[in-house]
């Protein structure tokens, strides 16, 4: 047998891409991490495999933690993981959901074509930078007052298609029609709606951004007939989270966990995984402050999106719908999510956490929308702003792999203060400009710096292992034209 | 006092130092901030806030939390900060300033939270030494 060891950390190949870290000492169950032999070596640099291990003390964990191929060191819960809690005797983790709840990706469709942008980027990518706020400070597209707070909380894009944010087909294309039935928005405090309502509809900074981008390459024919994708045709991709009101969300839970739970926590190798037991007070009101944020960060995106459109009218002197700007899909990072799934040839009800890691149902899930029930659920994999995007479908192998989810991104390599040594913002601009026709704006030439195409992993190799895993085929990939970030 | 920023894959990790638990607290506050911008003006006016907390580190989790807080609700980056820390029947307080830089003014970076991944604050020869994660 293959084994592998890093820092202490023995894994095991179960085969191709596939390693596991046996259950030992306290772990309730194994950890696997799907990785080609280049990407295991980038996991085991940092204390990616210590935070699975961690990750499978949590109780109730069913089946394995498992680290996504684009897998990095977080805090607590690594980022690219996933973790199957049992929904009735296990736990629900904050931590293991992290900080910015439904930081995700949306992408948008147009019916330009690159030739239709080119000579064009400089107003586009001033004109997006200038309507689309980001950084810190920048405000949000709505000037959010308590009861728009609380109606977006509630309601989610239902919200914004009653106030003319968005058109019934921006609900059909979205998870959970864009609204999850769960939100309480009584259980978000009041620290995180003040923080919330001056930021509805902002990018925000760190890696947030929302690109412009071109279709280069369709792998798979069929699959992106239905979703609407061919070469060179223009789409957006926006990524963005649920600003300080999920962070502040997520802050105030593991802080009363803690204080109410410190038996369990104290059983568990790292405060940050704080988890509160399943039917607890804590896990309900977790949960449901949770899918508000949710609710919330599908507005936030949907607004940026609404915006997007309305600066291409402006910049192509046509109405959106006239270019045909349509949402292909949304798909969220950090969530945690009641999903049955079958387990040793048994339904079980599962909290199923996914941590930098995107929801990936194939054909014939009953919750894939209904556009897409017949090709599989869309998944967008964004790269880093010199390299490709992908879109991917849920593969097959998705729910016995991985309990339906793949990877979200490219995955870090680089820390920001090491990046911020090796990269100047205004170098990496200029030449993505000029070697590589990507018109990049940001508020801080630091963001760019710490964002720079070398500070991420190979999202070509992590795209690849999903696909030969079978956990996210390949569809279509997409190539930066304007980047806009805080 | 003293900080420094350390690096971190994703994140970006705060090491302070000071004489008392305050001056590592403000240290580490100030850390926050450089986490944020690297270039700060000599503008903005005080403010004071006092946190409470059940033991050193929820008190340093929840005095950083704070200032990110009060960076949100009133547009400013809290820069300068000043601290003392005190104990009294297994509560901690913390009673702390900081100059607040109009977010405006600046070209600031987000700092999302504050986390207990690593957090370490510890009485060493010369006084205390503090150790957060930032989540960016």
């Amino acid at each position: 047998m293959t084994t592998r060891e890093f820092d202490g950390i023995r894994l095991e190949r179960v085969r191709e891409h596939v390693w596991e870290i046996p259950r030992e000492g306290e772990m309730r169950v194994p950890a696997r991490v799907l990785a080609s032999e280049s990407l295991l070596e980038r996991i085991g640099d940092d204390k990616t495999l210590e935070q699975l291990t961690n990750a499978t003390h949590l109780p109730g964990m069913t089946g394995q933690a498992i680290c996504m191929p684009d897998g990095h060191q977080g805090y607590g819960f690594p980022v690219g993981g996933v973790g199957a809690t049992d929904a009735e005797n296990g736990c629900i983790s904050p931590g293991a959901v992290g900080y910015d709840i439904n930081c995700g990706v949306r992408m948008m469709k147009t019916n330009l074509t690159y030739d239709d942008v080119r000579g064009r980027e400089e107003e586009l990518v001033e004109s997006l930078f200038a309507n689309v706020p980001s950084g810190l400070g920048g405000g949000g597209i709505v000037d959010g007052d308590m009861p728009t707070v609380e109606a977006v909380l509630d309601r989610g894009v239902d919200w914004a298609l009653e106030e003319g944010w968005a058109v019934p087909a921006d609900l059909e294309h979205c998870e959970d029609e864009g609204r999850r039935p769960d939100a309480d928005p009584d259980a978000v405090s009041q620290k995180a709606k003040d923080r919330g309502k001056n930021q509805l509809g902002s990018l925000g900074s760190g890696n947030h951004f929302l690109e412009v981008q071109r279709v280069t390459d369709i792998y798979r024919d069929d699959v992106a007939a239905a979703y609407g994708l061919e070469p060179d045709q223009i789409v957006v991709l926006i990524h963005c989270g649920s600003r300080g009101l999920g962070h502040q969300t997520c802050t105030d839970y593991l802080r009363k966990i803690e204080q109410r739970h410190d038996d369990l926590l104290g059983a568990l190798p790292d405060k940050e995984l704080a988890a509160a037991p399943a039917g607890s007070e804590l896990a309900e009101a977790y949960y449901g402050a949770m899918c508000a944020c949710i609710n919330f960060a599908w507005v936030n995106r949907q607004l940026i999106m609404h915006r997007t459109r309305q600066v291409f009218e402006r910049v192509f002197d046509r109405s959106w719908e006239s270019m045909d700007m349509q949402l292909l899909y949304d798909v969220a990072h950090n969530i945690a999510k009641r999903e049955v799934h079958e387990v040793d040839g048994a339904e079980r009800k599962l909290y199923v956490h996914r941590k930098g890691a995107t929801r990936a149902f194939p054909a014939g899930h009953p919750e894939v929308p209904a556009a897409y029930r017949d090709v599989g659920q869309p998944i967008i994999i964004p790269g880093s702003m010199g390299a490709g995007s992908y879109v991917l479908r849920g593969g097959e192998a998705s729910m016995d792999l991985t309990f339906g989810s793949t990877a979200h991104g490219a995955g870090r390599l680089m820390s920001r203060t090491q990046a911020k040594q090796e990269f100047w913002g205004e170098t990496v601009q200029d030449e993505l400009r000029d070697q590589q026709q990507v018109y990049v704006k940001a508020q801080s030439g630091a963001t760019v710096a710490e964002e720079a195409p070398g500070v991420y992993k190979d999202v070509d190799e992590v795209v690849r292992v999903s696909d030969e895993l079978g956990i996210g085929d390949k569809v279509a990939r997409t190539y930066p034209v304007c980047n806009i970030k805080g | 006092m003293s900080f420094e920023l350390r690096p971190h894959t994703a994140d970006v990790a705060v090491a302070s130092r000071g004489g008392t638990l305050g001056e590592a607290f403000a240290a580490a506050a100030d850390g926050l901030a450089a986490a944020m911008c690297d270039e700060i003006p000599e503008t903005g006016e005080r403010f004071s806030l006092t946190v409470r907390a059940e033991g050193r580190e929820a008190l340093l989790f929840d005095y950083l939390d704070r200032l990110i807080y009060e960076r949100d609700v009133r547009g400013v980056l809290p820069v300068d900060n000043e601290a003392t820390v005190r104990e009294a029947d297994g509560e901690w307080t913390v009673e702390a300033s900081a100059r607040g830089v109009p977010l405006g003014a600046i070209a600031a970076r987000d700092v999302k939270a504050v986390t207990y991944s690593e957090m370490r604050v510890e009485r060493v020869d010369d006084g205390w030494e503090t150790y957060v994660v930032l989540d960016v």
